[in-house]
């Protein structure tokens, strides 16, 4: 189709081509153009077969505002073509087509709609039961949009921004750039989105006058040139709002250009106030085949000519109801587009200079009449026109039937918002009553047309924008106002919503082929609200977003039941533009933690997994039982980078009096030197931390937590103190010290070696803490413990210095053939010896004197309330609670696993823990029982996830199951 | 047996031109290529105490008064101390001279418990606004100031030394030392588009020594 190149209008750049595959050919469309542009300027009607009766959809507007033109883009499908800009290359496809979308051979089921009525899932897909599982396979198979390979990994690059703006524009016509030049003068921040590629709204393509000296298009490209010059207004192009949130948070998703960094990217705007001026879309006129293609909108045949260069047709019927239809017809005329007829449903109230101007073109102006039917089956051919009562009708020859009933505000943004929406008699509008706090509506959607109306209109709602944040006074919202006043107000709308037709074949909903007739049997079997009507046809619910049947719906069934009551629209929801959830994602940085020897670690084959906010080295090798990391603690030596565990400094004069609220211990006796290990309860009596303490000197403490639980610790302590006024402060220093636990017979041997400080079983015993440096130089705190049931050292060391501690412990225990040992084997190390992990061997329920921790609890504390210490006493006398205990297999090659249930006729407790011991040879654990089944020798009934009733059985035993006495952690 | 050396949480994959040793850390002054700009700087190595009280208006550590509102910065003598709440304070030593914990209680030596970066120089704000929905140039504050929460959803510091309306300017920002690796992963990843590349402390050292002389 040859382009006509000469338009100043133009959005295409007829100098660079661009190519795209459809059927099997290369076709050529240029740099500008978007895809259905493109496939349409090579000839291609049919864009694609509709979700039900696979009718063929065509070019009918160029917003999005429907399915029509879906297709499958480079493996994508639903891509919205008619928005979509044409990139070189781009593959396209037709979706839902069994053949082509010309000859789709399911075309069939277009004269099935009589076994489709209104609710047709809800009253058929139930009965007979038997039958559907197998119907709804089918009928997903015939009916639908595209498909997507469950294995499609999304190509491109995702972004994401965080805007903060004082005033935010939504809508990047001729008003919102008005708004924004407004709000602009005052130096705050405006941040303007725009949903096209370019800023001027309606005003881009239209050649009408803005004033004696220059059109509307020139008008609106001054003032782009304007709005971009400036340096406090952030202009996104290609931009759409998508969702409105508390305090007028905004959020879009902006289409990437090819230089630009990103494919799409999402946006959040924080913004002071807010804007609305997104102008009006058409309202669908519906007759018989109204989606027929070779029917479109009068903006879409405009913009087809006047932006891309494409005449959209030869010969033209127009059916319109506003003057901006006779104004396209008008241009078009102009351009080469024969004419035979303007109907316009209005018997009065047109611009007199359009009228005018037809007549002089001898196009005919049928006044009062609408059309009726498009004939033709996949491009229409003739279209039937009649007066609006529907007694005279007439039948013209076409090829394109330019059709509109009349505008609609597009004002998803304000309902978004939670605008009170109101209809409006004069205009036909659904107007807001109650804008939000700090949000304003200007330009077009407030039903004015005449040019400087419209500027005025958005330079007041800028102006408001800027007195509501108190960056203007009320006098210049004043002026503007009276500005305003002075210029031409709202047109009256059309209110007409169907040629008088039976509606059989009439749309109201093009993407969920929903037709007149469906809205009255929805009506007639007793629906009387758009909401409900909306959800028992579906009409509104595809991807256009309720573009099409919108306004029309709440308008038709107001109509058709006669309600005295006003129509009200229906909701819409964010996302108002539908995008990819890839969009939403956004760059999706992962943000984990990190050890000072994760480098090291991964470099010794350390196989890593996320545990809470860390990354950290389960394994050191294939062996997941970790055998080899076991036995060498047990019997030479290993290291454990334990630094994830919670380390703070708690100091002041109170210090002593939050420890004493907080841990179940009494804590006034930490003695020099030694540690004193307790735990912490909530109120409930129930464990949620435990560590050590450490007094470092009067009223200043050093204390671990559990990994997990670091980053609450302080809130913790603070709220459990809020009332108390007491002082004292607290630090976190959980990344500020790294852990080392050297564990093992040999790990004193090891330590010896690079330290100067005493570490003898006499200097430096059991619970004993010590401050030494290493070198003279890495200071030290180093604690005697035996969480793995070894001798043990755990070193705290600053976080910089660990690899070069590492490295020197390492060196030092290369003769014992130290070795790493991870997570997994710490875990079994740690449950041979009977020693708990909160979390894996307590859950939320879990108590103090469940875990068998009772002998930590000081009763007799008197200064302080204990948090729990209520709780544990009622518990204390309670038969009725789980009891932790030891469990063996009585099959000892296998053990459960954790998690596993224990069972007779009901759930009786589950395992906490269970593993293969190497140390004994024995398939042992720990599990959480009904005080009932706690006592030694009780056999126990395991289930297992998916064991097909095959039950695991263990007998309770005494722990712990590796040197009861305790003597290899105190050698 | 190995040397003893401070390793920073953080590695650029830029190739060394220039470093020091300085109480066992390498601090590295130039990179290659380290480009017109942003530049993204590791701080690591430089001093930061915690200081907390509840008279804490009444102290002065090494010379400086606290400044009395949260979220108010006061930068002297190459030391920034942020006001964090009602009785808490970050010190930030920017200089390249070792630094003695003050002789107060209530000061906390944190320099190993943060990583500590500066983003600074030409669209550096492009790149922030990638990063957080934290308001960075916000025309009601005067820099330098202290801004507390997220940055690629890690908790952080954020002191603005410089803002101005062509996005250009800088920060200093410190969140959990084992976050290290994927804050300057995501800093770097997003600051691509812009020509964001490491550099080294003498970059650093240029622009706060220009931003004090645009403050003087």
């Amino acid at each position: 189709m040859n382009r006509l190149h000469e338009l100043p209008t133009l959005r295409i750049d007829t100098q660079k081509t661009q190519s795209l595959k459809y059927r099997g050919k290369s076709l050529q469309g240029f740099a500008g153009d978007t895809v259905a542009t493109a496939l349409y300027a090579n000839g291609t009607r049919v864009f694609a077969r509709s979700l039900k009766y696979h009718r063929p959809r065509g070019l009918y507007s160029l917003d999005g505002e429907s399915s029509n033109t879906c297709m499958e883009v480079d493996g994508v499908p639903n891509v919205r073509t008619e928005n979509t800009l044409l990139k070189d290359g781009m593959v396209v496809k037709a979706q839902n087509v069994k053949g082509s979308a010309d000859f789709d051979l399911m075309a069939f089921t277009d004269k099935l709609d009589w076994m489709m009525p209104a609710g047709f899932y809800y009253k058929t897909m139930h009965k007979p039961a038997a039958i559907w599982p197998v119907a709804m396979k089918a009928i997903r198979k015939a009916a639908g949009v595209g498909t997507i390979s469950a294995n499609y990994e999304v190509k491109g690059r995702y972004d994401e921004i965080f805007l903060t703006a004082d005033v935010c524009i939504i809508g990047g016509g001729a008003a919102g750039m008005m708004a924004a030049l407004a709000a602009a003068e005052s130096g705050v921040r405006v941040v303007l989105l725009e949903s096209r590629p370019y800023l001027g709204g309606c005003w881009d393509y239209r050649v009408n006058e803005y004033n004696q000296n220059k059109p509307l298009f020139a008008r609106s490209r001054e003032l782009a040139g304007q709005v971009e010059s400036i340096p406090n207004i952030r202009v996104f192009k290609h931009t759409s709002m998508v969702g409105a949130y508390n305090n007028n948070l905004i959020t879009a998703f902006q289409v990437g250009k090819n230089d630009d960094a990103f494919t799409e990217r999402y946006i959040e705007i924080r913004s002071k106030s807010v804007v609305v001026a997104t102008g009006c879309i058409e309202r669908p006129l519906i007759f018989e085949n109204n989606e027929r293609p070779g029917v479109m909108q009068v903006a879409c045949a405009h913009r087809l000519a006047r932006s891309y260069g494409l005449l959209p047709g030869k010969e033209a019927v127009f059916s319109v109801g506003h003057d901006l239809g006779l104004e396209a017809a008008l241009d078009l005329f102009d351009l080469g587009l024969k004419i035979p007829y303007v109907a316009d449903i209005r018997e009065d109230g047109h611009d007199d200079s359009l009228l005018e101007a037809l007549a002089q073109r001898k196009v005919p102006v049928l006044k009062g009449w609408v059309a009726a039917k498009a004939h033709g089956c996949n491009k229409v051919t003739r279209v039937t026109l009649t007066t609006l009562d529907g007694t005279i009708r007439r039948q013209i020859p076409c090829d394109l039937l330019v059709a509109s009933a009349g505008h609609t505000p597009v004002n998803g943004p304000l309902i978004l918002a939670q605008a009170k929406m109101a209809y409006d008699n004069h205009t036909g509008y659904f107007l807001p009553q109650d804008l939000p706090e700090n949000m304003f509506s200007g330009g077009r959607m407030t039903g004015c047309n005449h040019p400087q109306s419209v500027e005025a209109s958005g330079r007041l709602a800028g102006i408001k924008a800027l007195a509501a944040i108190d960056m203007i006074n009320d006098a210049a919202v004043s002026v503007a106002k009276k500005a305003a006043a002075l210029l031409p107000g709202a047109d009256r709308g059309c209110k007409l919503v169907t040629a008088p037709v039976k509606g059989r074949k009439s749309f109201i909903c093009f993407d969920e082929d929903t037709t007149i007739k469906n809205i009255k049997q929805a009506i007639d079997m007793g629906f009387d609200v758009p909401e409900l009507i909306k959800r028992f046809t579906s009409a509104g619910t595809g991807p256009g977003q309720g573009g099409i049947p919108g306004h029309n719906l709440p308008l038709y069934v107001s109509k058709y039941t006669a309600s005295v009551s006003k129509p009200m629209p229906t909701t819409v929801r964010p996302p108002l533009v539908p995008t990819l959830l890839a969009t939403y994602a956004g760059a999706h940085h992962h943000m984990f933690k990190r050890t000072p020897l994760h480098a090291f670690q991964k470099r010794e084959g350390g196989i890593f997994r996320n545990i809470g906010v860390w990354q950290r080295a389960r394994y050191f090798s294939q062996d997941f039982q970790c055998k080899n990391e076991i036995l060498n603690v047990r019997n030479n030596v290993g290291m454990l980078d334990s630094s994830t565990l919670g380390k703070f400094r708690i100091f002041g004069p109170d210090a002593l009096k939050a420890l004493q609220r907080l841990y179940v211990s009494d804590m006034s006796n930490i003695k020099k030197g030694r540690i004193k290990y307790s735990a912490m309860c909530n109120d409930d009596g129930c464990v949620i931390d435990d560590g050590i303490v450490v007094k470092q000197s009067d009223n200043d403490y050093y204390l671990t937590t559990s990994s997990g639980r670091a980053g609450n610790t302080v809130e913790w302590f603070r709220f459990h103190t809020r009332f108390d006024g007491w002082k004292y402060h607290m630090v976190n220093l959980t990344d500020s010290m790294g852990v080392i636990n050297v564990s093992g017979p040999n790990a004193r041997k090891v330590l010896k070696k690079i330290v100067n400080a005493d570490v003898s079983n006499k200097a430096f015993s059991f619970a004993g803490y010590r401050e030494f440096t290493i070198k003279n130089t890495i200071p030290v705190r180093a604690m005697r413990l035996g969480f793995v049931g070894e001798l043990s050292f755990e070193l705290h060391v600053p976080s910089s210095y660990m690899q070069s501690v590492w490295d020197m412990l390492m060196s030092a225990g290369a003769e014992f053939n130290i070795q790493n040992f991870g997570l997994e084997a710490q875990n079994v190390l740690r449950m041979e010896k009977g020693h708990i992990i909160l979390g894996q061997e307590s859950e939320q329920r879990t108590n103090l004197l469940d875990l068998g921790l009772g002998f930590l609890w000081d009763r007799k504390k008197a200064k302080a309330k204990t948090v729990g210490a209520v709780a544990l006493r009622q518990a204390e006398n309670d038969p009725g609670r789980f009891k932790l205990v030891g469990i063996r297999m009585e099959d000892d090659t296998r053990a459960p696993r954790d998690g596993a249930l224990i069972v007779d006729t009901r759930v009786r407790g589950y395992v906490a823990t269970a593993r293969k011991s190497f140390t004994t040879g024995e398939a042992v654990g720990m599990a959480l029982v009904e005080s009932q089944l706690s006592k030694p020798g009780s056999r126990l009934d395991i289930y297992e996830d998916e064991c097909n009733e095959n039950r695991l059985y263990a007998r309770v035993v005494s722990m712990p199951f590796y040197d009861p006495e305790g003597k290899r952690m105190k050698m | 047996m190995t040397g003893i050396q401070r390793y920073s949480p953080v590695t650029f994959d830029s190739s060394v031109k220039k470093s020091e040793t300085r109480d066992n850390w390498k601090v590295v002054l130039t990179y290659h290529e380290e480009g017109p700009g942003p530049w993204l700087v590791d701080l690591s190595h430089k001093t930061r105490w915690d200081l907390q009280d509840s008279q804490i208006d009444d102290l002065s550590p090494n010379g400086i008064t606290v400044p009395s509102d949260p979220g108010t910065c006061a930068f002297k003598k190459e030391l920034l101390v942020n006001r964090m709440n009602r009785t808490q304070a970050a010190i930030w030593h920017l200089g390249d001279k070792e630094m003695i914990l003050p002789d107060i209680q209530g000061c906390t030596d944190v320099t190993e418990a943060t990583v500590f970066l500066t983003l600074f120089g030409s669209d550096a704000f492009l790149v922030a606004e990638k990063l957080t929905a934290l308001d960075l140039r916000d025309p009601a504050r005067t820099t330098p100031f202290l801004l507390q929460g997220p940055l690629c959803h890690v908790p952080c510091q954020i002191v603005v030394l410089e803002k101005n309306t062509d996005m250009s300017g800088g920060f200093l920002l410190t969140c959990s030392r084992g976050y290290a690796d994927s804050m300057v992963h995501a800093v770097l990843d997003s600051g691509q588009e812009f020509g964001l590349r490491p550099a080294g402390e003498t970059q650093f050292g240029n622009w706060v020594q220009t931003v004090q002389d645009q403050t003087m």
